[in-house]
């Protein structure tokens, strides 16, 4: 068993080697989903973007489908993978109990990414992240939507099974450290949400097979749209507070590692957590507020009451990282008005860097945006507008992504034994993401309040037969959202550059 | 273990809070108004 395990002479953590390639694949996955994404993503950019226009319709929403799924669900996932490995044994001084079952778990996920992403760039499945019915995709589709996550789920249950090991064989004294707990509240949400997927994307794989490979038309009766719509959010909300309880984990685990901070309060914390494995599930409801089929009781209860102990959750979280970054800070001399701590910050470490900028950015644009629009008034006049597109990627991109790449930093050597390949890249990477993605979150959800719709090939609504024109100062917010878009590219092109070069040709660590 | 200690340990990160609720609610505001002007009641 001993010769399954290094020790790293910088940290002194005792790394499972089994474990570590796990590590090591499922990040390599992400980021290239992240490059396939990206790639997406500036062609969807270049022709939201009237001025430029790029794409004719057919590939615009084929690419608008592969973006999306390849960064909400396929990047995170991966990392996320990754990032349960790594919380499961190296921070628990702990092993893999079944390594062969993770390398399973990531060949379906790799199978499952790729028929999603090939079924969509050939044009058979053309339905927007959603999927909604009556769309309907191939076969093909809905089956890689079930193997990617079969694979995640089965990574999950792997991910719980080591800590059992772990608690087994006594690795690790008191109780779970901070980052695997928050880890751990994530692998809950994330089997809940799984269960969601299950249970509406089998039935509709089955719809899907009616009159498809030689299969009878009524061999499955139609999936009712209402019933569809409710189930998907059980997966398509939550899969995101997966993320959220990852990136919240990430933030202790940067602040700790840059600053020596440690929680003021870490009781409250994990109760914090806890609210997000009560709460988020129901405020998935906020996506159906303009819903005719619900009641206006049951959008009541679900967004304005209940919804709400969840963001508790994330104002606790999001004070008490800077609170305990200011702590730390002010121990070491910064000591002078309000703001010594902060302007004295390690604003050079691109780790830190990324997780503060994630931290403000996921507050203050995708929390406030995501509590107001959610509100059941104010949804009707955001719903389905581009004001919806720039509050997530407050929260997705902004937060989520951008306190990955932080980790990454970290991640690297410890776990590729490789030195970052270029330190300006690394520092510069978070400025231009950060600031790029703040102008275009925030250039979009202008657009969104004058009406610009959300996944639309041409708003300037060129030949049609009922001529419509908005508002010309939406042309404005829209080429500040391409200007922020672009530096968003470049950043996170410096990331995947500096990432990739780094893990192949970076200088080796003994 | 945390080092929680008795006083106002962390006053800038109270600021930001502040800073945070303002922001909160001008959006929150700015968003009903938005509404209220479409939605008039007569």
């Amino acid at each position: 068993m001993a010769e399954q395990f290094r020790t790293c002479p910088t940290t002194g953590l005792k790394i499972h080697k089994p474990a570590e390639t796990l590590i090591r694949v499922n990040a390599v996955a992400a980021v290239v989903c992240l490059l396939v994404g990206g790639l997406a993503a500036l062609l969807i950019l270049l022709t939201r973007w009237p001025a430029v226009h790029l794409l004719n319709e057919e590939w615009f929403y084929r690419l608008l489908t592969a973006h999306a799924l390849d960064m909400l669900i396929a990047w995170i996932i991966f990392f996320e993978v990754a990032g349960l490995y790594f919380g499961a044994t190296v921070l628990l001084n702990n092993r893999l109990p079944a390594p062969k079952v993770g390398w399973v778990a990531f060949i379906l996920m790799i199978v499952g990414g790729a028929l999603i992403n090939y079924t969509v760039l050939v044009g058979e499945a053309t339905v927007a992240f959603t999927s909604y019915v009556p769309l309907k995709a191939s076969p093909t589709y809905y089956l890689g939507v079930i193997l990617f996550a079969v694979g995640a789920l089965t990574a999950v249950l792997h991910f719980f099974a080591a800590l059992i090991v772990a608690k087994k064989e006594k690795t690790y004294e008191g109780s779970l450290p901070m980052v695997t707990f928050g880890l751990m509240c994530a692998g809950v949400i994330a089997v809940l949400t799984l269960l969601h997927g299950a249970a509406i994307y089998i039935p509709t794989f089955l719809w899907s097979l009616n009159g498809q490979w030689g299969i009878p038309n009524d061999f499955f009766p139609g999936i009712d749209p209402m019933i569809y719509r409710l189930v998907w959010w059980g997966l398509g909300h939550p899969s995101q507070q997966i993320n959220v309880c990852a990136m919240v984990s990430m933030w202790y685990l940067i602040a700790t590692l840059t600053t020596g901070a440690k929680p003021l309060n870490e009781k409250l914390c994990r109760t914090a957590f806890l609210l997000y494995v009560l709460f988020i599930n129901v405020a998935s409801e906020h996506h159906l507020l303009v819903d005719p089929a619900l009641s206006i009781w049951h959008k009541i209860v679900n967004t304005s009451y209940v919804m709400h102990l969840a963001v508790l959750a994330s104002m606790i979280h999001a004070f008490a990282v800077p609170a305990m970054v200011e702590v730390a800070l002010r121990k070491k001399g910064f000591t002078k008005g309000l703001f010594e701590w902060l302007k004295k910050a390690p604003w050079g470490n691109p780790a830190f860097a990324s997780m503060f900028i994630s931290l403000m950015g996921f507050g203050f644009v995708g929390g406030i945006t995501g509590v107001t629009f959610g509100t059941e008034q104010i949804s009707i006049i955001r719903h389905n507008t581009w004001s919806i597109t720039g509050h997530f990627h407050g929260t997705v991109v902004l937060g989520t992504t951008l306190a990955f790449m932080g980790i990454t930093y970290y991640i690297v050597p410890l776990i590729f034994r490789r030195q970052i390949f270029s330190e300006t890249m690394a520092k510069l990477s978070p400025y231009f993401f950060g600031g790029g993605v703040f102008i275009f979150a925030n250039a979009m959800m202008f657009a969104g309040g004058y009406g610009v719709p959300r996944r639309h090939w041409d708003i300037t609504f060129a030949g049609a037969s009922i001529p419509f024109q908005f508002d010309p100062t939406v042309f404005f917010f829209i080429a500040l959202t391409g200007l922020g878009g672009l530096l968003a590219i470049v950043g996170g092109a410096l990331y995947v550059l500096n990432t990739v070069a780094s893990v192949f040709i970076g200088k080796k660590i003994q | 273990m945390s080092d929680h200690k008795e006083g106002f340990e962390a006053p800038g990160t109270f600021v930001i809070a502040l800073v945070f609720l303002a922001v909160f609610v001008v959006v929150y505001v700015v968003n009903f108004k938005l509404l209220s002007n479409i939605w008039e009641i007569r």
